[in-house]
């Protein structure tokens, strides 16, 4: 039975549980199953090596350390100052709505994660695997076909029903990040008020890189209602789909839904 | 004679605050994050500090538009958001002789049409002196709500619609960060076993 189900359905799938939530792997490219162990294994070394750097709950991480000023920012490594750079960029592109210093100390995890993910994606890629897709937490990065051969097929979660979606998207290059208040209550805080965002119950933004995506989705739910014209005006590649609080749903035109 | 001339000072403020009630619906519109500031003063020094503003637009707090200039927030009246009927007071003239024992009355405008609809301006006057100016049939969700209903008109034909469930056949879900405990109950953890 297995080995039937093995011969329609190349390629290999695996979950870990890093970074406080589950990263699920998906690799679809037809290959021998030693390498294809030999991929996920590397990818899933890969995040728990950054959540080892970037958490906010290991005292001994890079983060952690650079935040109570043990770590020159000089001495910090490339990723982490690449990071800080990426996360300086959003604050500004969100009109200060993406704010790594929101809870007072530093806190990069709202592009870190994407970020992660999308580094991941890249590297399977390089290292021939195009046919993937990384999900980290809720935040996907898909590149090529799925084992079926079709483009990739993306729902995003209906915010007041777990179990089901209100929009599949497809696509065999697209980043799509979600970020919402159904999951853990209002935790997206507006920086400038300090007030626990209202206004959007969730917030899907497609695009070419997760971490950017996963960065605007959080600032235009931070934005509230205000979010939707903010996102409305962001430029080319990106998408995006809104849920208000009252159970709208609107989206941009060109979001590739599935027909 | 004395109480004459702060009679007219009075109406000379009134008018003018009525003036800026009428005309700000193109000034929040134009100029959404200054919203208040740039009112005229009356002749009669009796500055009525803009009291149309909040009224007019009541989400004060940074609009769509704001731009990185705007970060520091300068300006903001969190409060102010979702006020429906948010009023604001006018300051008394300053009356420099102990006022008369007057009566409480309120006036309601004629129903001035604009941009986003229309709307009507009561005021309460004590006296010749306007204490408290209150928009009325104020749109509910003020200008976000006008915005959003801007960017809608934009969209394509599934804008607006109430949220609905689809099923389809799925690879994988985006959705907001769960915790490793509600993975479990998620739908990706149903596809990651399928």
């Amino acid at each position: 039975m297995t080995l039937v189900a093995a011969a329609r359905r190349p390629g290999l799938r695996r979950v870990e549980q890093i970074m406080g939530t589950a990263i699920s792997l998906d690799l679809a490219d037809d290959l021998p199953a030693a390498t294809l162990h030999e991929l996920a294994g590397d990818t899933f070394a890969w995040l728990r090596e950054v959540d080892a750097r970037f958490s906010t709950y290991r005292a001994d991480s890079e983060v952690c350390r650079l935040d109570r000023g043990e770590l020159p920012l000089a001495g910090a490594s490339a990723d982490l100052r690449a990071v800080l750079e990426r996360c300086a960029d959003l604050w500004t592109g969100t009109d200060g709505y993406f704010d790594a210093y929101a809870t007072g100390r530093l806190d990069p995890s709202g592009y870190v994660k994407g970020w992660a993910a999308q580094v991941a994606s890249d590297r399977l890629v390089a290292a021939g695997a195009p046919n993937h897709c990384v999900n980290a937490g809720g935040d996907v990065r898909v590149r090529g076909h799925a084992a079926t051969g079709d483009p990739w097929r993306i729902g995003v979660r209906h915010p007041w029903d777990p179990a089901a979606t209100c929009l599949v998207l497809t696509g065999t290059d697209l980043a799509v990040a979600t970020s919402g208040v159904y999951e853990r209550g209002h935790h997206v805080v507006d920086p400038r008020r300090g007030a626990p965002a209202t206004g959007l119950r969730s917030v899907t933004v497609v695009g070419p890189d997760l971490g950017v995506a996963d960065a605007y989705a959080t600032a235009a739910v931070a934005m509230g209602e205000a979010g939707i014209g903010w996102l409305d005006r962001l430029p080319g590649p990106w998408r995006h789909a809104v849920v208000t609080d009252d159970a709208r749903l609107l989206h941009s035109r060109a979001l590739p839904l599935v027909p | 004679m004395r109480r004459a001339l702060l009679a007219i000072t009075g109406l000379a403020a009134g008018t003018t605050a009525l003036v800026v009630l009428k005309g700000t619906p193109g000034t929040g519109q134009a100029a959404p994050d200054r919203p208040v500031a740039q009112a005229p003063v009356a002749a009669g020094g009796s500055a009525a500090p803009a009291p149309a503003p909040s009224g007019v637009t009541p989400s004060a707090r940074p609009s769509a538009s704001a731009k990185p200039s705007a970060r520091a927030g300068a300006g903001r009246t969190p409060g102010a958001r979702g006020g429906t009927t948010t009023r604001a007071t006018t300051a008394a003239p300053r009356a420099t002789t102990s006022a008369p024992k007057v009566s409480t009355r309120t006036v309601t405008g004629p129903t001035v049409a604009y941009r986003y609809g229309s709307l009507r301006v009561q005021i309460t006057l004590s006296g010749s002196r306007i204490v408290d100016a209150t928009g009325l049939d104020m749109p509910v969700g003020g200008q976000e709500g006008l915005r959003a209903d801007d960017v809608q008109a934009r969209y394509s034909g599934s804008s607006g619609e109430v949220v609905a469930k689809q099923s389809a056949n799925l690879d994988t879900v985006s959705g907001a960060t769960y915790t490793s405990t509600a993975y479990k109950q998620s739908l990706q953890a149903a596809l990651d076993k399928a």
